[in-house]
């Protein structure tokens, strides 16, 4: 078969690098404009195999020189729909990098193609064989595909305009995307990358939850897991929806349970308090729970500065991280402040009370506007009485829910300068001003103390945690 | 493809014999990657070579602009990519420079893309030549997986001496897939040569190769001017071209 072509076609050859000594021409890349676009068409509007060639082919082409490349493919399938066009566009790199002695880099408007000399010894003339060749294995390995036709373009007027349509329509596809929820997909993503530092750290990654150190999104993770199912990133079937606001899943939950090694049985997505995602050293951003005022805070990597709690991340990282649920603080990545179900049993943006001014601009546009004025920076407040006041001031929806006595609160309770824990006035949950003093493990590793109390009763009166001087 | 990576102490000379040796190899007509892992950046000085960005400013690039990519954009393609751009590409030889260390945040996945992307990339050089930084942090934190030889370069010293040693049971306990460890005995002067061939025997380190000091090395490299200036036939280069010959390659 691969005798119709003048060069060899195999898997084997993903991965070949066309050097720069080796190189005979060269498309798009940084250095030119170029993109690869998959449209879905009627069937009678596809001439089956069909190729265009808008600009100059291989054999007007000089030796050494870029030149520009879009490459247009219109398919037509029973089973073929819309939702399907990333998914086989995604394949163009697969396939003309099977082509030997042809490199295809990147996607979309960012492709970089590179011919070989040897290609053009072999009797490379035109791109009619690079497209022909690819469009039989577009046709081979994607079975639903019942006719295809490609329109390459090497004029650089043409290549442009044909361009800016192909952004629209890729700017349609992303919006597309970034509806994508929870409850629309059947699989979940798993990474295990920090359990090298952090044993009992269960990363789990979902289209509305994006992984806490904010670099693997849902769609990294099926990637990934797609590649290498047996690496790093694996998919977690998610099964049934035992929690849809805190969004607890069984396949979570087991999942949580081997990752841990038994530590954990319980993980809800969406949730601050009852059984939180595990953190890991890695996350972007951690939240604390503020008992005072009954409202979660947020703080970057970036912020240098003290959170109105008196503590600064670095402090409230190291407490948080080494993989464990931690009551009272939660380690996230940015995309999750998008999320629409960010933190969602837990009030989502209503708790929210404080944030470091950048990292607010940050996401600025994600705010419900019904609160984006009620959550200080650190230009408003610099510590809790302050924050108390501005959150009456500004009518913070948390402000409702602080519990009557308030008034005789309002004024700042007298506070022993060494005496800051009391029990919280939390949704019946122990969440301490500050981290319990138990050394835990801090990014690349370090000792960590762990104590594990099984089946025992205790009954405490209060507890009074001082700091050390 | 053979990846050899060429560690020691500061300033034993990592830099001058890797350069060196791509000298000498490149007019092999081998297909060779030099690769700069040091976060100070020496290599492409002494290939006359001047390089812009880095591996790190792409690492960068992805950390701080991920959250702007399109949602299901392939990161490890694109990741490719740039590191595809920023490779210089000369004759006979392709530099590529790791450039700053990581900063705080997670790299635990781009660097991991970054394991996979350099797997693949090794693979299209007949020879991998990697230039390290002093200390021994990088062994185990590399991003090119594939190392399979160690050149350990040491001046006459007792430290570096000491380094090399360490380096070998630094190997050996972190179980590092290395099948062969060579030392190169740097700045020999025949005041000390003997000594140290004494000192080497002591330590059980396998030696392929003295290179003598050189004067005319040190005084291009004081005058900021590349080694690929260095005489055919000065003293380090001779010596250069034999543990070429001892190496097979
Ligand atoms: N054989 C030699 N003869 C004379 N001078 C040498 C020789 N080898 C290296 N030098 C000199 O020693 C100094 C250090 O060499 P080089 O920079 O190659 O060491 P390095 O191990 O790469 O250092 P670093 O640890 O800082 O990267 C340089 O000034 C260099 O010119
Ligand atoms: S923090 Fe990121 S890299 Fe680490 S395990 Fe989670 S997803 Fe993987
Ligand atoms: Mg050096």
């Amino acid at each position: 078969m691969a005798d119709e072509y003048p060069f060899e076609i195999s898997p084997m050859f993903e991965g070949e690098r066309v050097r720069k000594d080796d190189l005979y021409i060269e498309f798009a890349g940084p250095k030119s404009k170029g993109f690869e676009l998959v449209r879905v068409a009627e069937e009678n509007e596809i001439e089956d195999d069909g190729f265009t060639l808008i600009g100059p082919d291989i054999s007007e082409m000089e030796e050494g020189l870029l030149y520009p490349l879009g490459m247009i493919y219109r398919i037509s399938g029973a089973l073929v729909e819309p939702d399907l066009e990333a998914i086989v566009e995604r394949r163009n790199h697969d396939f003309q990098n099977y082509i030997q002695g042809m490199m295809h880099l990147n996607q979309r408007y960012d492709v970089w193609l590179r011919i070989s000399k040897d290609m053009i010894a072999n009797g490379l003339e035109s791109l009619e064989h690079i497209a022909k060749a690819t469009m039989m294995l577009f046709k081979n390995e994607l079975s639903f595909i019942e006719k295809i036709e490609a329109v390459y373009i090497t004029d650089l007027e043409k290549v442009e305009e044909e361009l800016t349509k192909a952004m629209e329509i890729y700017a349609a596809r992303d919006e597309r995307t970034k509806n994508l929820h929870d409850e629309d997909v059947d699989n979940f993503y798993g990474c295990t990358l920090c359990q090298s530092f952090a044993p009992t750290s269960v990363c789990v990654i979902t289209p509305d939850r994006i992984a806490l150190c904010g670099a693997i999104n849902w769609f990294d993770g099926r990637a990934a897991a797609k590649v290498d199912p047996e690496g790093p990133q694996f998919a977690i079937e998610k099964g049934e929806c035992l929690d849809v606001i805190g969004g607890e899943y069984t396949g979570v939950n087991e999942v949580a349970l081997k990752m841990s090694g038994g530590e954990y049985n319980k993980i809800k997505l969406h949730s601050f308090f009852e059984f939180p995602h595990t953190s890991c050293g890695c996350f972007e951003v951690v939240g604390f729970f503020m008992p005072e005022v009954d409202g979660i805070g947020w703080v970057d990597r970036d912020y240098t500065g003290l959170a109105p709690n008196g503590l600064a991340f670095s402090t409230m990282a190291g407490q948080t991280g080494g993989g464990k649920q931690v009551m009272g603080f939660l380690g996230v990545g940015i995309n999750y402040f998008r999320s629409p179900k960010f933190i969602q049993a837990d009030g989502g943006w209503n708790r929210t009370v404080w944030m470091p001014k950048d990292l607010k601009n940050k996401v600025l546009s994600d705010i419900p506007s019904s609160i984006v004025d009620k959550v200080a920076t650190q230009d408003d407040v610099d510590d809790l009485d302050k924050l108390k006041q501005f959150l009456i001031d500004k009518e913070h929806p948390v402000v409702e829910k602080w519990p009557a006595k308030e008034e005789e609160k309002a004024k700042p309770p007298e506070k022993k300068a060494d005496e800051v824990g009391q029990v919280a006035p939390g949704p019946g949950v122990f969440a301490p001003t500050m981290p319990l003093d138990i050394p835990s493990m801090i990014g690349g590793g370090g000792e960590g103390i762990k104590v594990t109390l099984k089946n025992a009763k205790i009954s405490i009166d209060k507890i009074i945690i001082t700091n050390k001087k | 493809m053979r990846v050899i990576a060429i560690t020691g102490k500061g300033g034993t000379g990592k830099t001058a014999i890797a350069a060196m040796l791509i000298r000498s190899l490149v007019s092999k007509n081998m297909t060779i990657l030099a690769v700069d892992a040091d976060p100070d950046t020496n290599l492409p000085e002494a290939l006359g070579d001047t390089v812009e960005e880095t591996v790190g400013d792409q690492r960068e690039f992805m950390l701080r602009e991920r959250d702007n990519l399109p949602p299901d954009v392939d990161k490890e393609r694109m990741l490719e990519s740039k590191i595809y751009s920023i490779l210089a590409e000369r004759h006979g030889y392709d530099l590529l420079v790791m450039g700053r260390p990581d900063g705080p945040g997670c790299y635990c996945y781009t660097n991991n893309l970054l394991r996979g992307i350099m797997d693949r990339i090794v693979k299209n050089y007949d020879l991998t030549i990697i230039d390290t930084a002093a200390g021994l942090e990088h062994l185990s934190r590399r991003i090119i997986r594939d190392v399979d030889e160690l050149i350990v370069v040491t001046d006459g010293s007792k430290r570096g001496l000491q380094t090399a040693q360490r380096i070998r049971v630094l190997v050996d306990e972190i179980g590092l897939n290395i099948s062969h460890m060579h030392v190169i005995l740097n700045k020999v002067t025949p005041q000390n040569r003997d000594r140290l061939i004494e000192l080497v025997k002591q330590l059980e380190l396998e030696m392929v190769g003295m290179v003598p000091y050189d004067e005319a090395l040190a005084r291009l490299d004081l005058e900021g001017i590349s080694l690929m200036e260095l005489p055919k036939n000065s003293l380090a280069q001779v010596e250069i071209d034999k543990i070429i010959m001892k190496l097979g390659m």
